[in-house]
């Protein structure tokens, strides 16, 4: 069993008041160069562009380009690929070096012969597409949203929902295309950016409020057999825009729909919340076991809005989840409760930073994970910025970490930064095995020692499972996780 | 038998803790509640009929007339110096404890904090922090000591924890079905379902004075201690036991509370099963009046007797003890 927990930068104890100092930001590698010699600004960046551009990632990105339909995209789209294009020029693919890599090996995707997926697949009948038809049902195969099978029934008047190509609102595409390029993810969110073939949009109008959830089922179709090293990418990006006082519920899903077959999912996932508007959103992935899944969430709360996001991820050989929450007005109200299960020779791994720039936030984050297998691998870095303004916040952050094998791993890195002195932080992290205790209370009641570790190792999840907020989704999921964890409990006896 | 334990206040004054057992006829009992009015009508108001049945031990085994009548009870339990350490550090804490509860008794363990009373306990049930070192466990003729946790629980031994531990993610209904299953397939009959299983302990929760929501939440979490020691004697009433081990039941509970216990575990008694109870509290002797009220000190049991023994250690505490 190995198991690390980083201690965090500022050490707390619960509930308690602290005032820290910043430790320097030693990432901008360009602008701690530039600042000091102003003249000499240009040869450098020159320099760094040089240096920093890597063949690898500028091969994907120009096979990613020209994949691409000729057709000339709106505006937003062509915005957004400009700059991402601009930022690959200079990000090199990560290694372990890299901080925010450090545990996570990606070189399985390095290693694969990544091929972009032009066309959306002809025969979609094979897709088992559900019949629940009573929801709002937004199929997206391969990163392309398909019409034919998607439908949305009950949707409020004001409300947009499809791809920015098929969008006839002026007003809506210039609120979209402030949203463009606003914000600095990493190599896989430019990697989406360029790659991407459409955008998808969620828009809900001012003190508009969506009943029925939106439910988005991302299909993976195209993949290479098991042993194969092709690896086709899809880059699916949506954006959900909710205006001020608006709610909806959204429920992203991702699948892998035959067999256990080799794609990689390069998704990205903006949220954009107006004043006192409030998103639901359940994120599922349940990826073929071969897959690379690499997911950004972005999101930004305007003040008094309030966003919920409950993640469940049991699937992918590699699957990383880059959750980024910006405040940017006060009041706000942050919930994350996020599952990891790793059943089989997989990593999952959550990166989550929340930062809060204005007073009277709360956030509370719980973050659970399962390491089920001696091959499998756990990775949570989870940062809370509480910044100089954000005075009155109110942040809690909560991580336990279950290892069942002798060899399973789990890094943990729960991190917060806190500037403003007036401030209620709590946090924990615990790695364990079952609770000796548990387990005896059980036993004394006659239940053997088999049953008894199944029925912990699943109530462990079910945490974070009970808050998904509608009761077919926690059916499916429990369903799931009580088949992927069933070899894995045999095991025990 | 259905209604016996309803025919209280039999004898309310003349408590015998020493009477021989050949006294006992199926229609006479012994473990009274003189302190309780009968309790019928306080919980009838629900529903029109509530099955007094169903507040018997479930699975407590049925014997014929010519077993009980005339025949001193058997043994149920014998304990025979027993010595155990913490498993961990090897320190002793029960240093040769002897112990005999025969069928239909009730017994009372007291003593002061630290003496090892519940460390007694729990070595009964196979609590894995104790290891073993000395002596013998014979329960309904069978070696307790060769047998798992689990394998103890389905002869029939139940212990109530003194503080029972929160399992989040567990509903209390799940919990029990898993255990009354356990039971089920021990005995051969089909396990319940959710819905069975909530049908047959449905009405178990008036027994406790709980509401049903109780089912739903996990088990113990964010429980009161009260709460918790009910949920300690509703599982009880819904696994039965041969043999129920009540450690500090009465702790923490108030006036209210400690009649609903008092009154499950009376409920519960049969001529055939027994009682062992640890308590520091005259009170709860005189809801659930012993046979034996047993001191324990310093791992063995040093005194036995009967509740006059509680009755001197209320007025003058365990010093008298010691100077004997
Ligand atoms: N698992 C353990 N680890 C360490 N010490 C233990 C453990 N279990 C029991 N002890 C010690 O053994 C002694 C007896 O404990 P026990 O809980 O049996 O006492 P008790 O008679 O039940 O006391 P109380 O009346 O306070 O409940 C105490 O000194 C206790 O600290
Ligand atoms: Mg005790």
């Amino acid at each position: 069993m190995a198991a690390s927990i980083f201690t965090p930068n500022y050490p707390l104890k619960p509930s308690s008041s602290i005032c820290v100092n910043t430790s320097p930001n030693p990432s901008k590698f360009a602008t701690s160069i530039i600042k000091p010699r102003p003249r000499t600004t240009r040869i450098n960046v020159l320099t760094a562009i040089a240096s920093l551009s890597d063949p690898f990632v500028l091969q994907i990105a120009e096979t990613l380009e020209d994949s691409l339909s000729s057709a000339s995209p709106p505006l937003p789209l062509q915005k957004l690929r400009e700059a991402s294009s601009q930022s690959l020029l200079s990000t090199p693919w990560p290694s372990r070096k890299d901080e925010p890599f450090r545990f996570t090996d990606t070189s399985f995707i390095k290693l694969s012969h990544i091929q972009p997926i032009q066309f959306p697949p002809q025969s979609t009948n094979f897709l088992g597409v559900s019949t629940d038809t009573h929801l709002p049902n937004l199929v997206i195969v391969d990163g392309f949203l398909i019409d034919s099978l998607s439908q949305f029934p009950q949707l409020p008047n004001g409300v947009f929902v499809g791809t920015l190509s098929n969008l006839n609102s002026e007003a809506i595409m210039n609120r979209v295309s402030e949203f463009m390029s606003n914000f600095e993810g990493d190599l896989f969110w430019s990697l989406n950016g360029v790659g991407t073939p459409d955008l998808v949009l969620v828009y809900v109008p001012e003190g508009c409020r969506v009943e029925s959830p939106l439910h988005l089922r991302y299909c993976s179709v195209s993949g290479g057999a098991s042993e194969s090293k092709n690896l086709p990418i899809s880059n699916p990006r949506v954006l959900v825009v909710v205006e001020k006082g608006g709610e909806i519920d959204i429920v992203e899903e991702y699948v892998g729909v035959e067999g256990e077959k080799c794609y990689w999912a390069n998704s990205v996932t903006e949220v954009v919340i107006g004043e006192g508007g409030k998103v639901s959103h359940s994120y599922l992935q349940s990826q073929s076991m071969n897959a690379a899944h690499i997911k950004w969430t972005s999101v930004r709360q305007e003040s008094a809005s309030t966003y919920e996001l409950v993640e469940v991820s049991t699937g992918g050989k590699l699957s990383r989840h880059n959750l980024h929450v910006q405040q940017v007005g006060p009041d706000t109200v942050t919930e994350l409760s996020t599952f990891h299960l790793s059943s089989s020779d997989q990593t999952q791994d959550l990166h989550s930073k929340l930062v809060l720039d204005h007073p009277r936030g709360v956030s509370r984050q719980l973050h659970k994970c399962i390491v089920a297998h001696s091959l499998g691998q756990a990775v949570f870095d989870g940062n809370v910025k509480v910044n100089r303004y954000a005075q009155q916040t109110d942040a809690g952050q909560l991580t336990r970490s279950l290892l069942l094998e002798p060899r399973a791993t789990v890094n943990v890195k729960p991190n917060l930064q806190i500037i403003a002195n007036d401030v209620k932080c709590s946090h924990g992290a615990a790695i364990s095995d079952l609770e000796e205790n548990q387990l005896f209370y059980f036993q004394a009641r006659g239940v053997d020692l088999a049953t008894a570790r199944r029925a912990l190792i699943f109530s462990f999840g079910s945490e974070v499972i009970e808050r998904l907020p509608h009761s077919f989704l926690r059916k499916k999921v429990e369903n799931h996780i009580k088949e992927l964890l069933d070899p894995a409990v045999k095991g025990f006896k | 038998m259905a209604l016996l334990h309803y025919c209280s206040c039999s004898t309310p004054s003349s408590p015998t803790p020493l009477l021989p057992f050949k006294k006992w006829t199926p229609k006479s009992i012994i473990f009274t509640v003189p302190a309780l009015r009968p309790l019928r009508h306080r919980f009838s108001k629900n529903r029109p009929s509530p099955r007094l049945s169903a507040t018997l031990a479930v699975e407590s085994p049925t014997t014929s007339d010519d077993e009980r009548g005339g025949y001193s009870p058997k043994i149920l339990l014998e304990v025979k110096g027993l010595s155990a350490v913490i498993s961990e550090s090897k320190q002793p804490i029960l240093k040769g404890v002897n112990l005999v509860i025969k069928e239909g008794e009730v017994h009372a363990i007291m003593g002061k904090n630290g003496s090892g009373k519940s460390t007694f306990a729990k070595v009964l049930v196979g609590h894995p922090d104790y290891e073993v070192t000395g002596g013998s466990v014979v329960f309904k003729g069978e070696n307790v000591l060769d047998m798992v946790p689990e394998e103890r629980a389905l002869a029939g031994l139940f212990m109530s924890f003194q503080s029972p531990v929160e399992i989040p993610g567990v509903s209390n209904i799940d919990f029990l079905n898993m255990a009354y299953n356990a039971r089920r397939k021990r005995l051969g009959q089909p396990e319940l379902g959710p819905i069975e299983f909530y049908g047959y302990i449905y009405h178990k929760l008036d027994l406790v004075n709980m509401k049903v929501d109780f089912l739903n939440r996990n088990v113990n979490e964010g429980f009161s201690g009260g709460e918790r020691k009910r949920n300690e004697i509703f599982q009880l009433a819904v696994l039965g036991a041969d043999l129920a081990i009540l450690d500090e039941i009465d702790s923490g509970l108030d006036v209210d509370a400690l009649r609903d216990v008092a009154k499950a575990v009376n409920g519960i008694l049969t001529p055939k099963n027994s009682v062992l109870m640890i308590t520091h509290y005259l009170r709860l002797l005189e809801f659930i009046k012993p046979t034996y009220v047993h001191i324990m000190e310093n791992g063995r049991i040093v005194e036995t007797g009967d509740e006059s023994i509680a009755k001197r250690i209320e007025r003058a505490g365990y010093k008298t003890i010691s100077a004997a």
